[in-house]
């Protein structure tokens, strides 16, 4: 018994070094296979491009769409009316021009002649209608991205046909950001939607866009192939492959093993194991979405003491001090951020505006000014700290060490982190979060407004926080009478100045966002984090 | 026999019933699923009328007799999230994650019999040590872990397998498309090694120490011995005897492995981005996906409860003794 | 991935256990001991398990840093690496955080140790007092009882501690409910099992004749039978539950990001086993192996000598 035991430690010892060693090896380079098979096709079969991703769609409805994953690929698909490039311009699509009306309530777009959906069908004015009135109506039900947001946020009245190409899109008020937010709505076409059922068409999306849809296996991937005679973009791929691979591990090492193209939300730790690899590379952009810590002031949280500490304006602006916004993004998110000022994004923010810089001694001092010191036991005060887990980059260590940089400055904190969908989103959307929560929302590159739109109002689904500002909100009433870029600048910028000095956020930083692109894919990616294949290329 | 069975049947009713009642409550207590299914700006009279609409308001009995009625007719209404039936979603999906855990059983049992007889009849040689260590070690890794091992040294450095991905076989069989299932097959197969052995090492460890075990202690029964005395060979005893009457208790474990197995899928079909119901129900739970966490527990059970009752079935047909007891 | 709901290894045969219990007999636990010295592995495991319990004891006595302590710029520094801002060393390394590697293992097995132990006392405790009940009640009270049972091994573990780890949130607290609720059943089979073989014997049924009361048979009768069969089947459970919580960590579910567990560091690691930060998951991986390896080796240890057939082989 005795040796036989020695022999098996031998070789568990053995079985431990392997698991070592694979632990330690950094990856190697790609094998050759990979490279032959690209090249094998690029010359016979289509070329096609494979993405990965970490989720899958839900359906393929296109006015239910709920998910970034999902619009990057519906917006492949579904072309629109206008389209908001890259650097925040907001150019013709299907549209070739719209008008305004005296009022500002209505806007009317000339459609351009020619174009089909990708069934045949001729899309048309009622087929923009169409869209909208679909998304619109209750019975269908939708809540994605369309009808939940899109609408109420122009306060979508009526779609109305004007002629063959001209139809009007009848609001509740004049808003700047409406162009953008139009942009946002898939056109597709009358007939064929209106002879589906709503299963029939969350199964068989006809499109309008520059690809069209060949393939969905539930949880493993969506196929697309080119639109033949799609003329508004030229596409360098004959079909696109969106792949799903929930963990981050496999999907780098699909990377890296030449079987997927371009990867998505990249961990900053793996960055190297890629650039090493020899046949990918990691590409960062400044992203969008606007990362803060809230400040909820709901009287809920009165009866606790962070509750109560955090309704002082001084303690809001005092705890800016406390938090070293660089170093996080520097360790933890693998990159050299700017400290956001307020809740817009560049070049639309007020630049006058200086980011709080990272000063724990003043933090401290101005928390000894605000009434609360250090008690004998060396805190100021308890306070609860609520975040999700896994939504956004790198978040339960951004969170820990934000808790960390607060707690260095006497606060007492409980961190809680909680699952994202079914824990802290709806605690979220009932404004139950908090004192203290973390969050990042969407941004955009193209308007001051539609940054600033989650706080239009005291009570506003997205003012998780309920700040109230009087003069903030006096002065977003002023908005919609501003009609021209300029008198609506020296607006946003006089509100960001408010919302600097009464804080209802700490303001944290723009979200970068991490793509693993394989070396033979030609593609630079947006900072909105939009994904749009068309404008890559094989090297 | 046939009182044991229509026994049996039944009780199989009850449990599923209980299985029904426990996901049912255990859902409702979990709260109203209204806001994740009504957009970020949604008022709260529209969060009301969504919540109507879902049915959420109304009283606990009625919900649950709705549900009933549901899994009776066959027609859980549809996903909350993606507005297909539950039961589609399920049933769709079901083919993948029955690839995954017939493999891994075929792999933990089939490998556990020769290796747990081998290292019986050489009990206490190094082989036998080294064996035991090695599925002592099997047993005490977790599997997302050994999974991402597997990945980055067998599928990536040493690119002996696919990483990750599922190619189907089970489903165009199902579908009547025999030559789709058999010319995917060598492709499949290489794709279901590292999750197959990722889901089955913990029950191929388990399994192979039982296999030695219950073979060691039928070797040093009576009849055995008298076997060797008789003069047969080493061989025909293992095989004849020993092997035979060591496999008993190993047979009404299986079912139980089933169970245990299935619920291994989720870390494995996420770590190898598996398309199965492992995946599907872990998202409907987070996402609340009533509906589907609904079909798919109701699903898992059943399969498990009528494999138990199958090999209850069998056993008794084996061991008459069972009958009388 | 369950590890705790588990057929008991072949372990689970009451008959092998039952001795007379109106004979005198030297201590079974003397005579454990006495051959526990003679085994040199089942001693190095009982040693190592020794150890780890005195570790988790003095944790903070033991430990160089503070665990939570984070030094963000000394992130992923590998091991016996000096940490510049405190002045103390990295003996196994840094993690993402900054955090103390060792210190982090060290304050771990504590949580480790005590879910597993809490997680299996109480679904054993449960688990033997509802096994008991049916066995010794019988009928319609019986009946219930397995068909709770029933519903508990056909209701996949994951999916019900999910779900509850989704109702009550997660922590760790929940943590050690949730596991606790998938060990029960094994339990109460084999309690319930031993109890009614007991009760048919003539001596316990000339005791209840007499009027001896229930607790008294059930606590002087029962329960002192089925003791050692729990015990090896604790022993492996142990085992079992610390994967269990590493799994439910490497899905969300494991106890708060902040509080070290050797599971939870596992989990925390996987984004970075590509990046060859190999301390990060050697380490805690170790400490699970040794652990489970020990409690796997006892287990059968104590399985092979609380079975007489095998051990006198």
């Amino acid at each position: 018994m005795r040796k036989s035991i020695r022999a098996g430690w031998i070789s568990a010892a053995l079985l431990l070094i392997l698991l070592v060693s694979s632990a330690c090896t950094a990856v190697p380079a790609a094998a050759p296979a990979a490279s032959e098979a690209a090249a094998e096709e690029s010359s016979a079969e289509p070329a096609r491009l494979v993405v990965a991703q970490s989720v899958d769609v839900q359906g393929l409805e296109p006015s239910n769409v709920n998910s970034r994953a999902e619009s990057n690929i519906f917006q492949h698909m579904y072309a629109t009316l206008f389209e908001i490039t890259a650097s925040g311009a907001i150019v013709p699509y299907l549209a070739e021009s719209y008008t305004v009306s005296e009022s500002g309530m209505e806007m009317t777009f000339k459609l351009r002649e020619g174009l089909t959906c990708h069934d045949g069908e001729p899309l048309t004015a009622e087929d923009v209608a169409y869209t909208f009135q679909r998304a619109a109506d209750d019975a269908n039900g939708f809540t994605g991205n369309t009808a939940g947001f899109v609408l109420d946020a122009i306060q979508y009245q009526d779609a109305r046909v004007e002629s063959d190409l001209e139809v009007t899109i009848v609001m509740g008020r004049y808003s700047s950001p409406a162009l953008g937010l139009i942009s946002e709505a898939y056109i597709h076409c009358k007939d064929s939607y209106s002879a589906m059922s709503l299963e029939d068409a969350a199964a068989n999306p006809i499109g309008s866009g520059p690809y069209r849809f060949v393939e969905w296996v539930k949880d493993d991937y969506v196929l697309l192939e080119k639109t033949p005679d799609f003329t508004l973009r030229e596409v360098a791929y004959d079909e696109i492959q969106w792949k799903v691979i929930p963990e981050a591990s496999t999907r780098t090492a699909e990377l890296i093993a030449g079987n997927v193209d371009i990867i998505t939300n990249v961990p900053p730790d793996q960055h190297e194991a890629i650039n090493n690899s020899g046949n990918a590379g990691v590409t960062g952009v400044a992203g969008t979405r606007r990362m803060y810590v809230g400040f909820n002031q709901r009287a809920m949280f009165d009866d606790s003491e962070g509750g109560q500490a955090i309704k002082n304006t001084a303690v809001r602006v005092a705890l800016q001090y406390a938090v070293d916004v660089p170093t996080i993004c520097k360790t933890l998110l693998a990159f050299e951020c700017e400290r956001a000022s307020s809740m817009v994004n560049p070049p639309n923010n007020n630049t006058n505006l200086v980011a709080y810089p990272y000063d724990p001694a003043k933090a401290e001092e101005l928390l000894d000014a605000a009434g609360y010191p250090r008690k004998e036991d060396g805190t100021r005060f308890d306070i609860t700290f609520m975040a999700g887990r896994g939504r956004y980059l790198n978040d339960v260590a951004v969170v820990q060490a934000l808790a960390q940089y607060l707690t260095d400055v006497g606060l007492n904190v409980d961190l809680q982190v909680m699952d994202w969908g079914s824990e802290f989103v709806p605690a979220l959307r009932a404004h139950e979060v908090g004192p203290l929560y973390f969050v990042g929302t969407g941004g955009g590159t193209w308007s001051a407004v539609y940054d600033m739109s989650d706080l239009s109002a005291p009570t506003a689904a997205t003012n998780y926080t309920e700040w109230n500002n009087a003069e903030w909100f006096e002065l977003w009433d002023q908005l919609s009478d501003a009609r021209d870029p300029e008198s609506e600048k020296v607006i946003t910028d006089k509100m960001l100045e408010v919302m600097y000095n009464d804080p209802p956020w700490l303001f944290l930083y723009f979200q970068p966002d991490f793509y693993g692109i394989a070396g033979d894919v030609n593609w630079q990616p947006r900072r909105d984090e939009i994904v749009d294949l068309t404008t890559a290329s094989p090297q | 026999m046939t009182t044991y069975l229509v026994r049996r049947v039944l009780q199989t009713f009850v449990v599923i019933l209980g299985v029904t009642l426990l996901s049912f409550f255990a859902l409702f207590l979990a709260g109203d699923p209204t806001y994740l299914y009504v957009s970020e700006r949604a008022t709260t009279e529209e969060v009301a009328a969504t919540r109507a609409k879902l049915g959420f308001d109304r009283p606990i009995h009625e919900q649950y007799g709705r549900y009933l009625v549901g899994l009776v007719t066959f027609d859980l209404g549809n996903s909350l999230r993606s507005r297909t039936p539950a039961f589609e979603l399920v049933l769709e999906r079901m083919p993948a994650t029955l690839e995954l855990t017939l493999f891994a059983i075929l792999f933990a049992t089939l490998l556990a019999i020769p290796i747990g007889i081998l290292s019986a009849t050489r009990r206490g040689t190094p082989l036998d040590g080294g064996i035991m260590l090695f599925a002592m070690f099997g047993q005490s890794m977790p599997s997302f872990w050994l999974g991402i091992m597997l990945i980055l040294f067998v599928g990536l450095g040493l690119r002996w397998l696919p990483i990750s991905g599922h190619v189907p076989v089970l489903e165009p069989l199902l579908s009547g498309d025999l030559p789709k299932a058999l010319a995917n097959l060598p492709d499949a197969l290489r794709h279901l090694i590292l999750p197959g052995v990722t889901l089955g090492v913990f029950s191929l460890a388990r399994n192979a120490r039982l296999v030695r075990s219950s073979m060691l202690e039928v070797l040093s029964q009576d009849y055995v011995t008298t076997a060797k005395a008789k003069g047969l060979s080493r061989f025909t005893v293992v095989m004849r005897h020993a092997f035979r009457n060591s496999l008993i208790p190993f047979v009404t474990i299986i079912g139980l492995e089933f169970g245990f197995l299935l619920s291994g899928v989720v870390v494995t079909e996420t770590v190898f981005s598996w398309p199965g119901v492992g995946r599907l129900v872990f998202n409907a739970i987070n996402q609340r996906d009533i509906p589907v966490v609904q079909a798919a527990v109701v699903m898992f059970s059943l399969l498990f409860v009528l494999l138990n009752l199958a090999v209850d079935v069998i056993y008794t047909q084996l061991d008459p003794r069972i009958r009388l007891s | 991935m369950t590890h705790s709901i588990q057929q008991p290894p072949a372990v689970a045969r009451p008959d092998a256990a039952r001795q007379p219990i109106l004979r005198k007999q030297p201590s079974p636990w003397l005579s454990a001991w006495r051959s526990l010295l003679r085994a040199r592995w089942p001693l190095l495991a009982v040693l190592s398990l020794a150890a780890l319990v005195v570790v988790a004891l003095l944790s903070p006595q033991l430990a160089p840093a503070d665990p939570n302590r984070q030094y963000l710029i000394q992130r992923l520094q590998p091991p016996l690496s000096v940490n510049e801002a405190s002045g103390g060393v990295y003996w196994l390394g840094s993690d993402g955080l900054g955090r103390d590697v060792l210190s982090r293992l060290i304050y771990g097995s504590r949580v480790s140790l005590a879910v597993g132990v809490a997680a299996v006392l109480i679904g054993g405790l449960f688990g033997v007092f509802l096994g008991v009940t049916a066995g010794y009640a019988g009928g319609r009270l019986d009946d219930l009882i397995m068909r709770l049972a029933d519903v508990q091994l056909a209701f996949p573990f994951i999916l019900l501690a999910i779900m509850v780890l989704v109702v009550l949130g997660a922590g760790l607290l929940n943590l050690v409910i949730v596991l606790a609720i998938g060990q029960w059943v094994t339990y109460a089979r084999i309690a319930r099992g031993e109890t009614i073989s007991q009760k048919r014997k003539d001596y316990i049924e000339s005791a209840r004749a007499i009027g001896v009361g229930s607790s008294r048979i059930v606590g002087r009768a029962i329960l002192p039978n089925i003791l050692a069969p729990l015990i090896v089947i604790a022993s492996f459970n142990v085992a079992g539950v610390i994967l269990s919580e590493a799994s439910l960590s490497f899905l969300g579910l494991g106890v708060p990001p902040e509080v070290p567990t050797w599971g939870g560091m596992l989990a925390e690691s996987r984004d970075q086993l590509l990046g060859g930060y190999w301390w990060l998951a050697v380490f805690p991986g170790v400490a699970i192996m040794l652990t489970v390896l020990s409690l796997n080796i006892l287990g059968d240890w104590l399985r092979d000598f609380l079975d007489p057939r095998l051990r006198n082989r």
